[in-house]
């Protein structure tokens, strides 16, 4: 089996079965989560529940990560603000404006956009490989962090490293050929992407759950919330 | 015929020594014989880098002014002839010209004039007469489904002609995709059960000039090598001299520095494809396609398909007729699944949910009533 082969069922079946499994892994954790209910009122609220929820997105995506040194986070651990944003602005950028991932969403979708210059993706890719290796580092060395970390923790940043770096090395022609690499890539993002609906990484979908919850309870006035 | 060498017959068919000597510099050339690092590199014989002033064409020149003919057996299968036609068509006077049409060639089914049962004995003669010595080369995938009757010559199966034919051979060339791999003939659901020249003969060693059509000049300097050196080319993974597959159509194409300013065309006749803009957005192939397009080209060195302006469809890789649509991008997944095999998988994944939700409820709701037992108060 050569390494175009290799390629072709990376490429070809398995990523349709890691897709699959993704939408369906998905779709059960939503289920799960939704049929969770919502917390029942038990007294009367005198605030708002949807500006409460409006409130906390503001504060969380439009305020705060331009005045982060007056929360705890940051004071308490820079790190974690400072090369978790950036992992997440790089990692966003990376996906979604790469040329070469646009046009897979655009195989995916039917549809396409216009992206950034390789040079700037190539730029971003690399930061936020620095990023996380940064968050590695501060997970194995800050105290706190370190009690917080299990197993699935370096689990998780291992199957979401590994994509970025092999997508890293197959943009550059680094020590292999382009196919091994191509394969190498597309193999841990099958892995990460089978692996997603059922660790935190999810959280790229249920952490809007959680904040509109947070940001529902936040707008009650009431006795007990 | 007989025993004359490749100079003497040159000289019967009116070649001067001067032009012998320029096709031996060509040959050269075309093998990029001409500087020693390649040659190293290549993996050829290591006594030719140790010459100490080497004059590769001299050598050339010793080698075809000693060495007899290379006769050249061509069989036809399930093709379209496209890799005659670019040899044939190819610039004049070149290596090309040289090995097709004064060194070698002894039978081959679309050039030749005789035809019928003289033909067959013919080729036959000249298997007898060449055995071990003769070069086979074959055009086109050999089909092997319900007994290989979907391709015959004369009443026998391509599969029964080429096993016959490789038995004496002393080298065997597969050019094109379709003798290198199947090509389109293997495209799926390939009905005639094609298949590649490797998998048919597996107890020589076949060298893959694969393409659609495959690179003249690669095709006649391979057969250069052999007659030069009395042995193969290195091969890669896929069994295609290092040669002319040893970088991909990315690593050596003139659009590459689009490619890393992020400048692409999106139509086919949009502002970036005015400009000569990098063809990647249209579905190219080039970065897994592994040929010598980009620096041979075609035409005496005119053009190639990406610098006329169409994506490389990767027509040297296996299976590039099945590989995405031409005009898919190429980081694009193979095959996408339907809305239906999506939703099917979403609603699997939503009953499970729902089956757990509801199983996890009824076992809270017991755990209620057994918790808010008649006697006692509830919390």
């Amino acid at each position: 089996m050569t390494w175009t082969d290799t390629l072709e069922f990376l490429r070809g079946p398995l990523f349709r079965i890691a897709f699959l499994v993704f939408i369906a892994g998905l779709a059960y954790r939503l289920i799960r989560v939704v049929t969770l209910g919502w917390p029942k009122d038990k007294v009367l609220s005198a605030g708002s529940k949807a500006k409460g929820v409006a409130t906390t997105y503001v504060k969380a995506i439009g305020i705060f990560p331009f005045i982060p040194w007056v929360k705890k986070t940051f004071n308490g651990n820079a790190v974690t603000f400072l090369a978790g944003g950036m992992f997440h602005v790089g990692l966003i950028s990376v996906i979604l404006l790469g040329t070469a991932h646009m046009l897979a969403w655009k195989s995916l979708l039917g549809f396409g956009w216009p992206t950034l210059s390789l040079p700037i993706i190539d730029w971003l890719a690399a930061a936020t490989i620095a990023a996380m290796v940064a968050l590695l580092v501060n997970r194995l060395t800050h105290p706190v962090v370190r009690k917080l970390s299990g197993p699935a923790e370096f689990l998780n940043w291992t199957l979401v490293f590994l994509p970025m770096v092999t997508g890293y090395m197959m943009t550059h022609h680094m020590f292999f050929r382009y196919e091994t690499l191509f394969s190498l890539h597309m193999l841990t993002v099958d892995v990460m992407l089978i692996w997603i609906p059922f660790s935190r990484l999810s959280h790229f979908v249920f952490y809007f759950f959680s904040r509109t919850i947070h940001g529902a309870q936040f707008g009650k006035r009431a006795v007990t919330p | 015929m007989g025993e004359e060498s490749i100079y003497e017959h040159l000289t019967k068919q009116g070649v001067s020594r001067r032009d012998f000597l320029t096709y031996c510099g060509v040959i050269a050339g075309g093998l990029g014989l001409n500087h020693l690092a390649p040659v190293g590199a290549s993996g050829l014989p290591a006594r030719l880098a140790e010459v100490p002033t080497p004059d590769l064409t001299a050598m050339v020149s010793r080698a075809l002014q000693t060495k007899p003919r290379l006769p050249v057996i061509w069989l036809e299968f399930q093709d379209c002839a496209g890799c005659t036609e670019a040899l044939t068509r190819s610039q004049s006077p070149t290596l090309v010209d040289l090995v097709l049409n004064k060194i070698s060639i002894d039978y081959h089914e679309t050039l030749f004039a005789a035809a019928g049962f003289q033909a067959e004995q013919n080729r036959d003669a000249v298997m007898e007469q060449y055995n071990g010595q003769y070069v086979l080369v074959v055009e086109g995938s050999i089909p092997v489904a319900d007994g290989g009757i979907y391709c015959t010559v004369g009443g026998r199966t391509a599969v029964d002609i080429v096993e016959q034919a490789a038995a004496g051979a002393a080298a065997i060339i597969a050019t094109g995709n379709c003798a290198a791999y199947g090509g389109i003939p293997k495209a799926k659901p390939n009905p005639t059960g094609a298949k590649g020249l490797t998998e048919i003969i597996t107890d020589k060693p076949v060298v893959n000039i694969p393409g659609c059509p495959a690179i003249p000049e690669s095709f006649t300097g391979t057969l250069a090598h052999f007659l030069i050196f009395g042995e193969l080319p290195e091969l890669d993974d896929l069994g295609r001299p290092k040669a002319f597959y040893g970088t991909t159509i990315h690593d050596r194409c003139l659009r590459r520095p689009f490619y890393e300013a992020g400048k692409f065309a999106k139509s086919f006749d949009d502002e970036g494809a005015r400009h000569g803009w990098c063809l990647y957005k249209l579905g190219c192939k080039g970065p897994t396609t592994y040929n010598a397009c980009a620096t041979i080209k075609w035409d005496g060195g005119l053009s190639f398909p990406i610098q006329s302006g169409h994506p490389c469809l990767g027509c040297s890789q296996p299976d590039f007729w099945d590989g995405g649509g031409f005009y898919q991008g190429q980081s694009a997944p193979l095959d996408r699944p339907g809305v239906t095999m999506v939703g099917t998988a979403a609603v699997v994944g939503a009953a499970a949910g729902a089956g757990f939700a509801v199983a996890n409820r009824s076992a809270k709701k017991r755990l209620e009533t057994i918790e808010v037992a008649p006697g006692e108060e509830s919390s």
